[in-house]
């Protein structure tokens, strides 16, 4: 009988997924008849080089210069040049590309063949910048965050009152507001490069909603923890760092985690100030390839990917904290 | 070793004001064992709580084996690691295995390496008897097993005092004995004890003097024998009356 019920509830549960399957084609289908319509044509063969292209790097020479030599080297084939002071130059170019001769006297700035590699696209290295801008802005935001959710709940008023003012200042305000303030008044006072304004600023807007999930989480430690550190003789702050703050840690990781996504996410609207993360790249290429809609679909599927990971590392630590519950 | 005069706490909020704790004095004696009961509201658990300075109190002094909590130059962080204090509610540390809330503090406070502590904590799991569990979390422990934890980690401080604040009053009526022996048995091995319960076994059986509080007052103290069979005053008459 148990049997019959389980199977029973799988058959359901499988009812609904078909629907579900169903409803994202009709959306699929929907989608493919609009473009359709507005005779759009997908190129999603553009899309590629953006990530990785062949190119072929130039040599020239650096200065006047007499090639003493030229040595084949299997495909390559390495140019020995002697620059007009003496000095002595190597260089290796593909055999094919090779456009001197043995002997032969060389003006500064003549081709000299050239090699062909591997380069970085523009979708890949704005993906990167937007990685590291969110990770560095991340942990600024996450030590202001934790610095202000403690002055939150501290008895000193100024601590509490300066805490207060923060929040609410960054909270009430747009962010993109607060990137331009960022960068056009305090980068200029400070004269701060715009990679520092972009971080700086993300960080300083992470940093309030941290410190209100940490000052939650503080909260939420029963009162009885802190009383029962300090009845062992532990001063407060060693209560804090080695009762209250680890059980809170465990509390707020999945509103963290929200918190951090949230900020991957943000990080696109440094673009404003002409730093080339993921979203400014994606506007690069869709001027030079034209296929606007393959482009954004794509960059989507990029943060798509990097907030997948960053959720399945908190999730992972999420598990890994459960096993004292 | 603590002798407490002219204790005065008040509760304010709301334009009200509660005596917690009125102008209460009392003189406890090393190895001495004096248990505090009275109805819920009558202050004996704000008292106790003043003890290890948890509560601040309005007037009065507090002095611990030679320490003044009323005066301001006293560290009181230094007072507590003599003072051990047991809760109702357990408060066991639940990110903690059982031996690391035994070491954590003794590490923490008292600078003892980590072998040493965990020799200490070793030798008190065992006294309390719970020495298989020591690497378990508390939330798989019984009641009762995490209450002699929490003892175990107030004794792992080497006090000279310990504290007990209604100990078995969240415990399911079977584990409360196991508590209870524990308790006992430090009370033979001689240590200073303050007991907030509302076990009246316990008081008739293991306190040298019982002290009886109502509306923030001693009304009435004695031995065991005094209270339970002769009661002098009407209000303890009536409380015994209810509980026995």
């Amino acid at each position: 009988m148990p049997k019959a019920i389980i199977l029973k509830a799988t058959n359901t549960d499988l009812y609904w997924k078909l629907l579900l399957a169903g409803i994202l084609l009709l959306i699929a289908a929907g989608m493919w008849g609009a473009t359709k319509r507005i005779d759009y044509t997908w190129r999603w063969q553009r899309v590629p080089q953006y990530f990785v292209y062949k190119a072929e790097d130039l040599h020239k020479a650096p200065a006047d210069a007499k090639v003493v030599d030229i040595i084949a080297k299997g495909a390559q084939t390495e140019v020995v040049l002697i620059e007009e002071d003496g000095h002595r130059l190597e260089i290796l170019i593909d055999s094919d590309s090779l456009k001197v001769q043995k002997g032969e006297e060389l003006f500064e700035g003549d081709a000299l063949g050239y090699t062909r590699g591997w380069h970085v696209g523009p979708l890949l290295q704005g993906l990167w910048v937007t990685i590291w801008i969110s990770f560095f802005s991340g942990i600024f935001g996450l030590i202001l965050g934790v610095f202000t959710g403690l002055c939150r709940v501290a008895k000193n008023p100024a601590l509490r009152g300066g805490a207060i003012l923060y929040v609410e200042l960054i909270r009430g305000t747009p962010l993109l507001v607060q990137i331009f303030i960022f960068y056009f008044f305090v980068g200029t006072v400070l004269d701060l490069d715009r990679v520092v304004a972009g971080v700086g600023a993300l960080g300083i807007f992470a940093g309030a909603y941290v410190a209100e999930i940490v000052r939650a989480g503080i909260q939420s430690i029963p009162r009885g923890q802190m009383e029962a550190a300090r009845s062992v003789g532990m001063t407060v702050s060693q209560a804090m760092r080695h009762i209250i703050l680890p059980q809170a840690f465990k509390r707020t990781l999945p509103p963290l985690a929200g918190q951090f996504i949230s900020l991957i996410k943000d990080s696109s609207l440094v673009s404003v100030i002409a730093i080339t993360d993921l979203t400014k790249s994606g506007r690069e290429v869709v001027t030079s390839s034209f296929a606007t809609f393959e482009v954004w679909f794509v960059v989507a599927a990029l943060y798509l990917v990097v907030t997948s990971v960053l959720s399945q590392v908190i999730f992972w630590m999420e598990r890994r904290l459960a096993i004292s519950d | 070793m603590i002798k407490v005069t002219n204790l005065q706490k008040i509760f304010r909020g709301r334009g009200q004001e509660v005596r917690a704790v009125d102008d209460v004095s009392a003189h406890i004696t090393k190895a001495e064992v004096v248990v505090v009961i009275g109805p819920s509201g009558s202050g004996k658990s704000t008292f106790l709580r003043c003890l290890n300075g948890l509560e601040s109190f309005d007037a009065g002094h507090i002095i611990i084996d030679g320490k003044d909590l009323a005066d301001r130059k006293t560290d009181i962080n230094k007072v507590r690691r003599e003072v051990g204090m047991v809760f109702q509610q357990f408060n066991l540390f639940p990110h903690k295995t059982v031996l690391e809330n035994l070491t954590l503090a003794q590490m923490v406070v008292r600078g003892r390496d980590k072998a040493a502590a965990e020799i200490k904590g070793r030798a008190l799991l065992n006294k309390v008897g719970i020495s298989q569990k020591e690497s378990e979390y508390p939330s798989r422990l019984s009641g009762g097993q995490q209450q002699r934890v929490a003892i175990a980690r107030a004794l792992a401080m080497d006090p000279k005092i310990m504290l007990f604040d209604e100990p078995t009053s969240a415990l399911d009526p079977e584990m409360v004995g196991e508590v209870l022996d524990v308790m006992k048995q430090l009370a033979r091995e001689g240590m200073t004890m303050v007991v907030v319960t509302h076990e009246m076994g316990f008081a008739r059986e293991v306190a040298d003097r019982v002290l009886f509080m109502d509306q923030g007052k001693i009304v009435e103290e004695g031995t065991p024998e005094h209270f339970f069979t002769a009661p002098q005053e009407e209000r303890t008459k009536l409380f015994l009356s209810q509980v026995l």
